[in-house]
């Protein structure tokens, strides 16, 4: 009964209700358009500001006023026609890589290994004891081109002598033996004879046999000459001319 | 029992009745109540209906037209490069209320004075004393000096915001620009020109762009101002266009104005001399008559044999030439050496008739169709155009054109013989290419390249060639009529070039009016020594921006014309 008649007031209550939701809406939604908008007229308004301002750089920066400051402060001019490169290649032409004397380094002068004495042909190969360092046979090198040509019989012709080179090798082995044997108890005098043979030239070897028989000493000191210059480490001016007299004299082999 | 009983059927009572009539009555009400109350509620829901329309789609406070996008109160002209020309800026004025002021006048006076020094103390207390309701103080006036002015605190001092037309490149190109009246109208130039586009509000958010490149007028204004004070002349013009589409990319005419303060402009400032000028150029002309000459067949070409006299009697007058041949000369020689002789008979050979109509057909004789309004129209000799007229116009006197059309010209010859009506406004979407006319053939127009390289390389117009840009072109020193006689000594020189010459893209026109000798041009006033420099030095400024690339190696067929050349003389000094 009280539900009844209390139903149209709940009707009433609801419709009331909804009717403001659905105002309460609208009123967000004015206001976030007007919201917007304000924002809109700011922009509009910087907008303005922002020509205004261009405007002013643009003014100070005209381009009269650069030309006077390029032709007249800074002398500048147009570039020429041939300050202009065509293409990537001519660009990279300009430069080239800078090098810099580092006068601290020391300095290195150019060095080789001084050519091995050969033994003679048949000869065995020795190291500093003076056994011999290669076999007689690997001295050989076969050629290994084989074709199915007709060049066929020259290549016969090229391997004929093949046995004859062990037979060679091999006798200069059985003499060279006695060689390390002789100098078993005398090893420095072993060092003096083989050295010179490894390491000074071939003439320089035959020039000191004759003193060889003499006395030890030469040989020695022929040894102890080094083969490249003696280095020398910048302490003053490096560019100034190396003193090669000096120390030419003070060199301990003297001439 | 159940039988009615008499009672009842009997007639009903008084109360009975009138409860019947009450609830009759009752219904009645309630009807109508229920109407009023749907009326009503009807009108409410209308009203709420309304409101909630006009609250979701109705306009309200605040019109919306205005937001969206800043509306100048006149549209901006910008460059091709999109670099504003001319803005529309709200700039302070400074006025006063005579009437209005309350402190002590003279005191005013004296502040005004000391802020704004274009008035003395006196003549602003005559201001302040005078019965005039509103007068300007300043207007444009300097933030500073608003503020300044603003801390007097006279409540008779008025501090508006006022939109105002800057020009931010001041000179640059003012007489492409114009300027507007202090109502804001286009008084002169594009903003004369495009008055109802700049002003409308439907077209005025949209800047109009110019053909106009702010750098390369720069370069030229700045190139050709130098000459005119190095050889003192008193006026200068100077006109680049683009070849293929007619547009002028740099316009100007010296002495200019400054269109931020056209009152300043001294009349001789505001003619336009590119334009609204007409000057007999000159030697300029001679390469029209030439490719009009082989177009019409009265010329093979470069090699055809011409005899070459010293003088040249002619229809009762006689034709003189600055260093006669007095031999055989071919054609490529008196293009060369701008022999005024061999010109005269080439003019002769092709006729009053033809020239006339190449003439017109090239738009020699009418105005130059360009937008703006100071146009001059040509002058020609008219009726009096006889046979020897036509020899005159040959090599370039009896005929005055603006120099925008010489350039126009140019462009012609070597846009393969088409015509572009020249154009300051940029071609592209907004505003295509016009549909050309051919005037010359192809043919013609590629062999005038060689010709006039060899000018450039070997001829008259030696110091106009830019190492590496490929100048071609020719030099005109006319001589100006003083008192109805061609003066010897006071010259209009002129250099019309065109490069790069091997496949042309660009012109450029340059004009010196009554330049004076210098040490350095060891006394001449001719064109080869005070215009073609600047030829030179302006090319080689702009012609990087304009995307042509120097190149020492490339140069137009010059074994058309080098055959027929005999030798080269070494003087620069003929026109």
């Amino acid at each position: 009964m009280s539900a009844r008649s209390f139903g149209s007031l709940f009707m009433v209550a609801s419709c009331a209700g909804a009717a403001l939701g659905c105002y309460l809406v609208s009123l967000r939604v004015a206001s976030e358009r007007a919201a917007l908008e304000s924002v809109e007229a700011r922009i509009v308004t910087t907008q303005g500001d922002l020509r205004l301002l261009q405007t002013e750089i643009g003014t100070r920066g005209r381009l009269s006023q650069l030309e006077r400051w390029n032709a007249g402060a800074f002398a500048l001019s147009a570039p020429a026609a041939t300050q202009f490169v065509q293409n990537s290649f001519e660009l990279a032409k300009l430069t080239r890589p800078v090098t810099e004397p580092d006068f601290h380094a020391p300095i290195v002068l150019a060095s080789a290994p001084a050519p091995v004495a050969r033994p003679q042909l048949g000869q065995p190969e020795t190291d500093d004891a003076g056994r011999p360092t290669a076999a007689p046979a690997a001295l050989l090198h076969e050629a290994s081109l084989k074709t199915e040509t007709r060049e066929v019989p020259v290549q016969v012709v090229v391997a004929a002598p093949r046995p004859a080179a062990p037979k060679s090798a091999e006798r200069p082995v059985t003499a060279a033996k006695p060689a390390p044997l002789e100098s078993a108890d005398k090893p420095g005098l072993a060092a003096a004879k083989s050295l010179p043979a490894k390491h000074a030239p071939a003439h320089v070897v035959e020039a000191q046999k004759p003193a060889q028989k003499k006395s030890v000493d030469k040989p020695l000191v022929a040894s102890a000459k080094p083969v490249t210059k003696h280095t020398q480490l910048a302490k003053t001016d490096p560019l100034a001319p190396l003193p090669d007299r000096h120390s030419r004299k003070d060199s301990p082999t003297g001439r | 029992m159940n039988a009615p009983t008499p009672a009842l059927v009997a007639p009903r009572p008084e109360r009975l009745r009138l409860v019947g009539q009450r609830r009759q009555m009752l219904a009645v009400m309630h009807q109508r109540l229920m109407f009023g109350m749907l009326v009503y509620a009807g009108l409410i829901a209308l009203i709420a209906l309304r409101i909630l329309y006009l609250a979701a789609f109705g306009d309200h406070a605040g019109a919306r037209e205005e937001i969206g996008a800043f509306i100048p109160d006149r549209g901006d002209i910008l460059d091709r490069d999109g670099q504003p020309l001319a803005r529309t800026i709200d700039a302070w004025t400074i006025a006063v209320h005579p009437n209005k002021v309350i402190g002590d006048k003279l005191t005013l006076a004296q502040h005004l004075a000391q802020l704004m020094p274009e008035h003395s103390a006196a003549e602003y207390f005559a201001i302040l004393r005078s019965d005039k309701p509103f007068v300007f103080l300043r207007r444009r006036a300097s933030p500073d000096l608003v503020e300044a002015v603003n801390a007097l605190g006279e409540p008779g001092l008025a501090l508006e915001r006022e939109p105002d037309r800057l020009y931010p490149q001041t000179t640059l190109a003012a007489h492409v620009l114009g300027f507007t009246n202090i109502d804001g109208k286009g008084a002169a130039g594009a903003e004369r020109a495009f008055d109802t586009y700049l002003s409308d509000p439907r077209t005025r958010g949209k800047p109009l762009v110019l053909s106009i490149s702010s750098r390369v007028q720069q370069a030229l204004e700045a190139e050709l101002g130098d000459a005119l004070q190095h050889f003192s002349a008193i006026g200068a013009a100077g006109v680049v266009m683009d070849v293929h589409t007619g547009e002028v990319l740099a316009m100007t005419s010296l002495p200019a104005f400054n269109p931020n303060t056209p009152g300043q402009a001294t009349p001789d400032q505001l003619f336009n001399r590119a334009t609204l000028g007409v000057f007999e150029l000159g030697s300029t002309f001679k390469p029209f008559t030439l490719a009009m000459a082989m177009d019409s067949g009265t010329v093979s070409g470069p090699g055809q044999m011409m005899n070459c006299p010293e003088v040249l009697p002619a229809y009762g007058h006689l034709v003189h030439d600055t260093h006669p041949f007095g031999r055989e000369c071919s054609i490529a020689e008196v293009m060369m050496e701008s022999s005024n002789i061999g010109m005269a008979q080439i003019a002769d050979k092709l006729g009053t008739e033809r020239q006339k109509a190449w003439l017109k057909k090239m738009g020699f004789l009418d105005k130059a169709q360009i937008e703006l309004k100071e146009v001059g129209r040509p002058l020609t000799p008219g009726s009096r155009w006889g046979p020897f007229e036509t020899m005159t116009i040959g090599f370039g006197q009896g005929i005055a054109v603006a120099p925008l059309q010489l350039a126009m010209g140019y462009a012609t010859l070597f846009d393969g013989g088409i015509y572009h009506h020249p154009t300051i406004l940029k071609v592209g979407p907004d505003h295509p290419l016009a549909p050309g006319r051919r005037v010359f053939t192809a043919d013609t127009s590629y062999r005038m390249r060689s010709l006039l390289r060899l000018v450039v390389m070997k001829g008259t117009g030696r110091k106009a060639d830019a190492p590496g840009y490929r100048v071609g072109g020719k030099t005109g020193t006319a001589q100006k009529i003083i008192d109805g006689h061609y003066s010897q000594h006071i010259n209009l020189t002129s250099f019309a070039g065109v490069f790069p010459m091997d496949d042309p893209r660009y012109v450029i026109v340059v004009m010196l009016d009554e330049p004076k000798a210098t040490p350095e041009t060891y006394g001449f006033t001719t064109a080869g020594w005070n215009v073609a420099p600047v030829v030179s030095r302006t090319v080689s400024r702009i012609a990087p921006m304009l995307g042509v690339a120097p190149d020492m190696n490339r140069e137009p067929n010059m074994s058309e014309v080098l055959p027929y050349v005999q030798d080269a003389k070494q003087d620069a000094k003929k026109d």
